[in-house]
């Protein structure tokens, strides 16, 4: 016996039942980067907030090899597989409906590529801090900072590792005042959330400070 | 992205290759984040099974390229390739999204996207922690 109602998630009901033109297109998509050393905690703060187990999603990235044959002016090439993560989440209540997607970016400065490739387009970058190996936190920060993508550094909270004041990381890995420094549990939703939500309220902040003190020196260099 | 010389000796490369029919780059211009949606064409008799899997995931919901690679545990470029034959075929199709300023992949979202994001994130963790904000 067919139902009274249609089902609300049979979409051609949707589009015979919608006014709305677009009620129907897909959700804009934002990218958020989870940067950080090998064992950092990268693939578990994805995993706390996405909708789905995080997958682990593989790439082939070509890198000249150090063995360079120059007589013959080819450049040996090497083509290595590098894996990353990758998790989703819906905010189908946002003002407009939003998906925002997760990538756990490997730390090694090898895989450069597929750093720019990641950042792209992002909102910006958590940058996942393990103080028993502060240096693996260096590369990913010097990257963001070159290529002006807004980041803020999440201290983990390891259980038996050394709890470090913020500030202390802060001069440790020479960060501005800008950058926010927070620490944070990983594995718990409402603490990565609020890492998220600190990192989007720098990237509004990175926006308006760009296009207020920016924008004049570009106009003063090009005269 | 190529693969040549020493590196299409190993195995997985040669079982990518194969799944490509030899080829390495897709015809389509596609992104990680690119989202898909089933359309109305249909499979050619010749395509991979993987192909199929696209497929059938992208009628489950909209699927974007990196989460096809994820969970057919294939290779991004791999699966970039499948999607442009899927694409050609339309039996994929690349749905339309929300009518909202999208600023272009350079300079980044607008602040009145991130405004939304931050009220959606807001709503979804009424809990969250409350950092204080630097600066």
């Amino acid at each position: 016996m067919p139902s009274p109602t249609p089902r609300p998630d049979d979409p051609a009901a949707v589009l015979r039942t919608s006014p709305r033109p677009h009620a129907d297109a897909a959700p804009t998509v934002l990218k958020i980067v989870i940067a950080g050393g090998f064992g950092a905690g990268k693939t578990t703060a994805v995993g706390a907030v996405s909708e789905i187990t995080p997958l682990s999603t593989e790439e082939y990235l070509t890198e000249a090899s150090a063995d360079v044959d120059s007589l013959a002016g080819i450049e040996a090439k090497r083509t290595t597989t590098v894996a990353f993560d990758f998790g989703r989440l819906s905010l189908p209540d946002a003002p407009v409906p939003l998906e925002l997607f997760l990538f756990g970016m490997p730390g090694q400065d090898r895989f450069v590529d597929l750093w720019y490739d990641l950042s792209r387009g992002a909102v910006g970058t958590v940058v996942l801090v393990d103080t028993r190996r502060m240096e693996s936190s260096f590369t990913p920060v010097s990257f963001f900072e070159d290529i002006g993508l807004p980041f803020v550094v999440a201290v983990n909270q390891f259980d038996g590792a050394h709890r470090y004041q913020p500030e202390q990381v802060r001069t440790a890995l020479e960060l501005p005042a800008s950058v926010p420094v927070v620490t944070c549990d990983a594995r718990d939703p409402n603490h990565v959330a609020g890492v998220l939500l600190t990192l989007v309220g720098h990237a509004v902040k990175n926006a308006s400070a760009s296009r207020v003190h920016h924008a004049p020196t570009t106009t003063f260099q090009d005269a | 992205m190529s693969t040549h010389g020493r590196a299409a000796e190993e195995s997985t490369f040669v079982r990518t290759y194969t799944l490509t029919r030899g080829r390495t780059r897709p015809r389509h211009l596609l992104g990680l984040a690119t989202v898909l949606d089933a359309g109305p064409g249909r499979l050619g008799p010749a395509q991979a099974e993987e192909c199929e899997e696209i497929l059938a995931l992208c009628r489950e919901r909209r699927r974007s390229v990196v989460e096809l690679a994820g969970r057919l545990g294939r290779p991004v470029t791999a699966v970039k390739v499948l999607v442009s034959d899927l694409l050609d075929a339309e039996a994929l199709v690349v749905p339309l999204t929300h009518p909202y300023a999208d600023t272009g992949a350079e300079s980044g979202p607008s602040t009145q996207l991130l405004a939304a994001l931050s009220a959606g994130l807001k709503r979804k963790w009424p809990d969250a922690i409350a950092y204080p904000q630097a600066g």
